[in-house]
């Protein structure tokens, strides 16, 4: 390793996603000497995600600025495989972000509380070092420049691959992630305050299309199909043609793709020294991909939890760390646990399955269905669905 | 082995994300170590935009 730099931190995080970013601000609040490495040369583009957010999961880690609403949502929409509309209004719950501005601004914030960003540096390996100390090594350009640190935080998103080299499995099942693709529409059709989603095996098999409306007649158009059911391409094909069937002739830009973990969430948080968040750490809704929220306040409880394990001696208390696990664990964990043992459920239900779901909840008032319960939440506290589900199951 | 069209690669690391092998990396563009990769397809029948391709194993 030629003339590299030796970077002391007492923190590095690595991938400036929302859980990255997160964890640099919550660090170098605290005072801490924090470097946050990502491998994009501006955080926040392209953008790989629906941008849908419920208003209290958002605003219970950060306080978001305007600059970063796109619209508000008031109504959703879910149509059955055989075309049942279920219709869903109570109110404004959720909504469409902007995360291009989102993501960079909060790596700014981060920066603003003393967090060295440092962009264009893809962390190629990961070690711990006989001193007990982490590196990161980022080796694409032939000048290898190397950090160091007695905390490690991963938030690399769905890739987690560093995780591997500190003893955690992170590789996904097939039946565990959703292959996606989705673009940006613009459409005389597109409604401004309702998202729409379909299921159902031709439109996305073990997944759903959405429809996110991001105000003046633009939306995210997008869909998962779970690994188990994909072939090479299929998520593309799928959406260019749904596209093409509901929004003939529309203006379609920011074709792109993505992967969502909907795994159980990865245990433990934390090994010594070293601590994964976000979609790293498959923190994630398993019924409906949302990661948003989970991976802000993961990373913000990642980043507390490390400003105070460092001594003043420059070294780490690992088990101060851990209270990140317990945080996590206590307020989030059961709640996922419920969508992951749900997503199993769903994934084994047919088309004809949904359909009885949808034409019985297309008799309810729209008013009583809550969109939080059904999405945001996917059935997760007051199982309205699920007990309907089990009921019809039978 | 496995190999990559970096034309249609989107740089999206969903095929890092279920590699069993760790042979997928991201970084200044995607590579594929010829060493790790165990040709099991996985990574191939995820990609969204079918970037991916593999031999069967032949060349291993
Ligand atoms: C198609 C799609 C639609 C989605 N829609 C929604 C939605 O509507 N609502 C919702 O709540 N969630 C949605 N999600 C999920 C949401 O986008 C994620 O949960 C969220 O972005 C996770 O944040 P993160 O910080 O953990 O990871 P990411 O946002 O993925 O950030 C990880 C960062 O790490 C960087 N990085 C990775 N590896 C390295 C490395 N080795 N070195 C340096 N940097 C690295 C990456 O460049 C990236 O910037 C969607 C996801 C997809 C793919
Ligand atoms: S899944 Fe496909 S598009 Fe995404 S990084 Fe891998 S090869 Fe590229
Ligand atoms: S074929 Fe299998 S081992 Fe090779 S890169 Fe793809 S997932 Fe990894």
């Amino acid at each position: 390793m030629s003339d590299a730099a030796n970077n002391k931190y007492d923190i590095i995080v690595v991938g400036a996603g929302p859980a990255g970013s997160m964890a640099a601000m919550a660090a170098a609040e605290a005072g801490r000497r924090v470097c946050l490495l990502e491998r994009k040369s501006k955080a926040g583009a392209p953008v790989r995600c629906g941008e849908g957010v419920g208003f209290k999961g958002l605003t219970l880690s950060v306080e978001p600025r305007p600059e970063w609403i796109k619209s508000t949502l008031t109504r959703a929409r879910m149509v059955s495989p055989s075309g049942i509309n279920v219709e869903i209004k109570n109110g404004a719950e959720g909504w469409i972000l902007d995360r291009e501005r989102m993501d960079a601004g909060l790596a700014a914030m981060a920066a603003e509380k003393g967090a060295e960003l440092i962009p264009n540096t893809p962390v190629t390996s990961a070690e711990k070092l006989p001193d007990g100390t982490y590196r990161c090594v980022s080796a694409e350009t032939g000048d290898a420049r190397e950090f160091t640190a007695p905390c490690l935080i991963l938030a690399d998103g769905v890739e987690s691959r560093l995780a591997r080299g500190f003893g955690w499995n992170t590789a996904l099942k097939p039946g565990d992630i959703e292959s996606g693709a989705f673009a940006r529409v613009k459409s005389k059709d597109i409604e401004p305050d309702c998202c729409v989603f379909y299921t159902g095996s031709k439109a996305a098999p073990g997944g759903y299309v959405w429809i996110f409306p991001r105000g003046e007649g633009e939306a995210n158009v997008g869909l998962g199909v779970i690994g188990s059911r994909c072939r090479p391409g299929l998520p593309k094909e799928l959406l260019l043609s749904f596209i093409a069937g509901r929004f003939p002739n529309a203006e379609v830009t920011d074709l792109h793709c993505g992967g969502i973990p909907v795994a159980r969430w990865t245990r433990p948080l934390v090994k010594e020294g070293v601590m994964l968040a976000g979609d790293a750490a498959r923190q994630v809704n398993a019924i409906n991909g949302a990661g948003i929220a989970y991976s802000l306040y993961a990373g913000k409880a990642a980043g507390a939890a490390a400003a105070k394990s460092i001594r003043p001696n420059g070294t780490c208390d690992h088990r101060t760390l851990t209270e990140y696990h317990r945080t996590w664990a206590k307020n989030y964990g059961k709640q996922l646990d419920r969508s992951y043992a749900l997503k199993e459920f769903i994934m084994s239900a047919n088309d004809a399955f949904l359909d009885r779901i949808a034409e019985s909840l297309s008799k309810e008032d729209p008013a009583k269905i809550s969109y939080l319960r059904v999405f945001m939440r996917a059935f997760a506290s007051k199982p309205l669905l699920l007990l309907k589900a089990f009921k019809l199951f039978k | 082995m496995t190999v990559v069209d970096q034309k249609k690669c989107d740089e999206c690391g969903t095929c890092i994300g279920v590699c069993p092998q760790d042979a997928i990396i991201l970084g200044k563009a995607l590579r594929i170590s010829s060493e790790k990769c165990t040709s099991c397809g996985i990574c191939v029948r995820i990609c969204p935009f079918a970037a991916l391709s593999t031999d069967g194993g032949k060349s291993k």
